[in-house]
């Protein structure tokens, strides 16, 4: 537990229930493979996520944060994810001005991106791998 | 407290790859956990009735069903605890199928990760309270949007089973592109014979009202009670109606696409569809026709990567009709894989070869229109020959493209589309009649390439599973809607300000704001919004995402 | 722009007049012998100051929930007082109907804390320069012009004083002045703050000056537009207490305490993100020394400036988290 936790990152997701946490289902559903470090909350919508969950992620030992959401102009309530949208990339802008912008990332997927989901989180634990291990 | 954890196996699906037993053991020895049992099948009826009999054993006051992802078997886990008369809103479904024991190989790490994933579970559904469930009369009304093949026997299975049905098509006539086939196989029967037929009965049942030249403009409400707007030639309408049928079918693929088959700039150069609709073809007595499949499939460089499935049938079709309208001719199929996959097809496929249709797996690289006849330069993929044979006639496959009108009718119905552009099901496989939304199903080639057989049955289908959520005559309306703590509230309106869904009021005397429940969608923007959290979700607290969280992170 | 130029103590008897019609208030400052401090004057000035040189609380935190429409208030305040008070009506925490805000050039301040003179006049004009006397908000204050609110008080380059109206509101605060209007001068004698470079700071060095923090949540108590009136970090969410602390203990393992010093102030930095005016009464309240007013208004400053946004510039501005524009933020996503 101690050295899997040292050297693998632990990420974690929001997925809003229409778009990404869709396209995580049928992702399983196809047996698509990506890290067990990545673990997934479903909210419905993006526009749910509050910062402050974000934040808590980070100081509770998170190495990663992402917020995924439908493509704008797709929500489901209309246009939730573009006030995500805001959200995010001010909180991505304070998290730069203290250096650790790289562990906050917002995807966007619809229900039908499941491969793109995949691609998206694998990529995102890789790179925070390769610095982790770097560091 | 007192939770109760149901670790399902799915056969091998789960436990393969999730040492369930660990599983079991490890949440058994938590606080507030009096139950925590592993299980090969928690869908099962004994599986049902081993959460019923722990609900009564142990008191239960939460559940926990750890397997498949949440979207399936939902309601059926919920009315296990209906039954129990334990409120629904205290069961948590823990995805441990689709986003752990199927996307990890290692049962180590896959273990861990259930852990926590069932961790968060538990953490969330101690935060959870009984929601009240608010239980709405549904209209036995359907709406199907599309008068093709589907869409028709989607109307006419609804209307057997006694539901109004009201069928909207855009065309002034009824029967899609099936109506315009001239000889549909293995039927060998018209198209135009087939919808009339469907059409002509439609007609006559009472409960059916069928408005041709009309568009569906609006759709608001939710499952049960969908109010859609109708633009008719009578003007504009309004209906309330249940639930609905999308069976909007497809657009054939138009080659123009693809300008180095100089389709549209010489007349010998034709679609399968084209063919359908021509008088007598102006062809010499001996006549050389070329038939080229897959255009517009399995072409990624336009979007089509996929197979559109009739294509070939086509093709089929077109070359047994020549040889058989011309006894001196010289046909030739330039297919690149021959997938006649519906029953009979494939000895219709030898049948076509020995009517003496040539079949060459080739691709054809360039299209030369000359005076004597069309010039095609391609690769014979099966010799690994170049070749150049000049044709009368050039008929081109054609395939099945997303229907011109799926994004607007997606938006309308608050439906995703797959990255094709048709319409995304609630399940590949599990759901594939369903949508995200209630009460709203897809039917036919909207969802996906499909030949007539599997669109009418797909329409049926569909049109069986409205009917089964119609007929019971009522529906649960989500209870995920914001409400305010009114001491809390400090009157800030950023709520008010931030929801688009104009579901927030502010109240002057009091200077707090309010919910109006009706209008509100649930999708929580505003709990993200209120810096103290005064407006919240139900169902979605932040206590709850925040200890969701926690489980993730915390040593355990 | 058209102005008036103020006489010797027309300011003061413009005041008076006002206060002169039954619940008419002014809201500014009063000096003594050894302080200066905000005060609401019923009926007359007393010892009244147009500017206060010392900085220990934001002035608008007083005005919040301040609803009734009886009474007239003008406030003669700070550009900081002022747009925090713009901040707050937009948040509905002030009914700004019968309000005049006035903001008045300022030279800068020195902390409450600090011990010896109070500065005046060429010591005091030149105090941002100061780095040692100045409070660390004014030296870095991005805005010290009195030019928002209703109407401002403004200094020219020879020393006269100005009013300059910006709304109805601040033309009826010019009838109160005698004199006729005149065209202002272009310059006076404070300018637009020089643009500064983007805050940036490293994690450990936050770390290390929040270490510090004793939780007592003075900073937010003290803060203008920390306007909830019951905080989430009340709860025991964030810091918890008593049972909820030691049922953390015993899911997670052992704790240091305070918990969540960190989370309290990154997640306040983003509540205030948009509204902080980088007046600097957090740190003002901070028994610990915290340089709070480098991360607040930096990381603001930062995050305001995305959506061009400025706190407190005019009350006309959405708060950005309030709104969208489909167009922007393409490159947003990762």
């Amino acid at each position: 537990m101690e050295d899997r936790t040292a050297k693998n990152p632990e990420i974690v997701g929001f997925a809003c229930t229409y778009c990404t946490f869709k396209a995580s289902e049928m992702a399983g559903s196809l047996r698509m493979k990506y890290p067990e470090g990545v673990k997934v909350i479903q909210v419905p919508c993006s526009s749910r996520v509050d910062p402050a969950f974000v934040i808590k992620a980070i100081f509770e030992g998170a190495d990663g944060v992402f917020v995924a959401g439908c493509h704008p102009g797709d929500c489901h309530f209309i246009k939730g994810n573009y006030y995500t949208r805001r959200k995010i990339a001010a909180l991505k802008e304070l998290f730069d001005a203290f250096g650790m912008k790289d562990r906050l990332r917002l995807f966007w997927v619809s229900a039908s991106e499941a491969r793109r989901f995949v691609e998206k989180v694998t990529e995102f634990y890789n790179d925070i791998k390769e610095k982790k291990n770097a560091g | 407290m007192k939770t109760g954890i149901f670790i399902c196996h799915c056969g091998h699906n789960i436990k393969h790859t999730v040492d369930v037993k660990r599983l079991s053991e490890f949440f058994g020895k938590l606080p507030n956990v009096v139950v925590s049992q592993d299980y090969p099948f928690v869908c099962s009826e004994p599986g049902q009735d081993l959460i019923s009999e722990s609900i009564e054993k142990y008191g239960l006051d939460r559940v926990i069903v750890a397997s498949c992802t949440p979207s399936l078997h939902g309601e059926m886990f919920k009315d296990v605890l209906r039954k129990k008369d334990l409120n629904p809103f205290l069961l948590r479904r823990v995805s441990i199928r689709e986003h752990c024991s199927w996307v990890g190989d290692d049962i180590e790490e896959n273990t861990e990760k259930a852990k926590r994933l069932i961790l968060s579970g538990l953490y969330g559904v101690a935060h959870q309270v009984p929601l009240e469930e608010k239980m709405v009369e549904v209209n036995k009304t359907a709406l199907v949007i599309g008068g093709g093949v589907s869409g028709l026997s989607a109307a006419l299975f609804l209307s057997k089973m006694g539901m109004q049905v009201y069928l909207v098509e855009k065309e002034p006539q009824l029967g899609g592109v099936v109506r315009e086939i001239r000889n549909v196989w293995p039927a060998r029967t018209s198209g135009a014979k087939i919808t009339g037929d469907m059409e002509k009965e439609l007609r006559s049942r009472q409960n059916v009202e069928i408005l041709t030249s009309s568009e569906l403009t609006g759709f608001e409400g939710f499952f049960g009670n969908y109010e859609a707007t109708l633009d008719t030639p009578a003007g504009e309408r309004k209906i309330v109606i249940g639930g609905a049928v999308a069976a909007i079918g497809f657009a054939p693929f138009d080659p123009a696409i693809k300008p180095e088959l100089q389709y549209g700039k010489d007349p010998r150069i034709v679609t399968t569809l084209d063919l359908e609709r021509a008088g007598e073809l102006a062809l010499p007595e001996n006549p050389r026709v070329a038939i080229l499949h897959c255009i517009g499939s399995r072409d990624e460089q336009i979007g089509r990567p996929y197979c559109s499935r009739i294509c070939c049938i086509n093709a089929l079709r077109v070359g047994e009709a020549i040889r058989e309208r011309y006894a001196d001719s010289y046909v030739e199929s330039f297919y690149m894989d021959m997938r006649a996959h519906p029953r009979g097809a494939e000895e219709f496929f030898e049948d076509t070869q020995e009517k003496g249709v040539l079949f060459t797996r080739g691709n054809i690289g360039e299209i030369v229109p000359a005076p004597t006849g069309v010039l095609l330069k391609g690769e014979d993929t099966l010799l690994g020959e170049t070749f150049e044979r000049e044709f009368d006639l050039v008929v081109l496959s054609i395939g099945m493209s997303y229907p011109v009108d799926s994004q607007k009718l997606a938006t309308l119905l608050k439906i995703s589309l797959d990255k094709d552009r048709f319409f995304l099901e609630a399940h590949i496989k599990l759901r594939p009649f369903d949508t995200a939304v209630k009460g709203i199903f897809i039917a036919g080639s909207c969802s996906g390439p499909k030949d007539m057989e599997e669109s009418i049955n797909h329409g049926r289908a569909s049109a069986l599973k409205l009917y089964g959520l119609l007929n019971l005559g009522y529906a649960f309306v989500d209870p995920f809607i914001s409400f305010v703590d009114p001491k809390r509230c400090s009157g800030c309106r950023m709520c008010e300000q931030a929801c688009f869904s104009k579901a927030i009021k502010y109240d002057e005397e009091k200077k707090v704001v309010h919910v109006e429940e009706a209008a509100c969608q649930g999708c929580g923007l505003c709990n993200a919004t209120c810096p103290s959290s005064a407006i919240s979700l139900r169902g979605y607290y932040d206590a709850i995402l925040d200890d969701e969280i926690s489980a993730f992170l915390e040593a355990i | 722009m058209q102005g008036k130029k103020i006489k010797n103590g027309a300011l003061e008897s413009a005041l008076n007049t006002f206060l002169a019609e039954k619940e008419y208030l002014v809201m500014g400052f009063e000096k003594d012998a050894s302080n200066v401090y905000h005060r609401v004057f019923k009926d007359s000035l007393d010892n009244y100051a147009l500017m206060s040189p010392v900085f220990a609380t934001n002035g608008a935190l007083y005005l919040r929930r301040l609803f009734a429409k009886g009474a007239q208030i003008i406030l003669m305040l700070r550009p900081c007082e002022i747009r925090s008070y713009v901040e707050l009506v937009k948040l509905t925490q002030i009914e700004p109907e019968n309000i005049i805000a006035v903001s008045v050039d300022c030279f800068g301040t020195v902390s409450s804390k600090t011990e010896g003179d109070i500065p005046a006049g060429e010591a005091l004009k030149g105090l941002t320069k100061d780095a040692e006397k100045a409070r660390w908000a004014c030296a870095n204050c991005r805005e010290r012009r009195g030019v928002v609110g209703d109407a401002g008080i403004r200094i020219d380059a020879n020393g006269d004083y100005w009013a300059l109206p910006y709304t109805d509101k601040g033309q009826a605060f010019l009838s109160l002045l005698e004199g006729e209007t005149s065209e202002a001068p272009a310059q006076m004698a404070i300018g637009p703050a020089e643009p500064r470079p983007a805050f940036q700071i490293d994690m450990k060095e936050f770390t290390k000056d929040f270490s510090k923090c004793i939780m007592c949540m003075n900073c937010r108590d003290m803060c203008p537009v920390c306007y909830c009136v019951d905080c989430v970090f009340n709860g025991d969410e964030y810091l918890p207490k008593g049972d909820a602390l030691f049922n953390k203990v015993f899911r997670a393992g052992s704790t240091g305490m305070p918990r969540g010093k960190e989370l309290f102030h990154l997640i306040r930095m983003y509540h205030v993100s948009q509204t902080c005016v980088g007046c600097g009464a957090c740190e003002e309240a901070c028994p610990q020394g915290i340089p709070l007013t480098k991360y607040f208004k930096g990381v603001s400053e930062r995050l305001q400036g995305m959506f061009s946004y400025m706190s407190g510039r005019s009350k006309d501005e959405i708060i950005p988290y309030l709104t969208f524009i489909e167009e922007e933020l393409k490159d947003a996503e990762d």
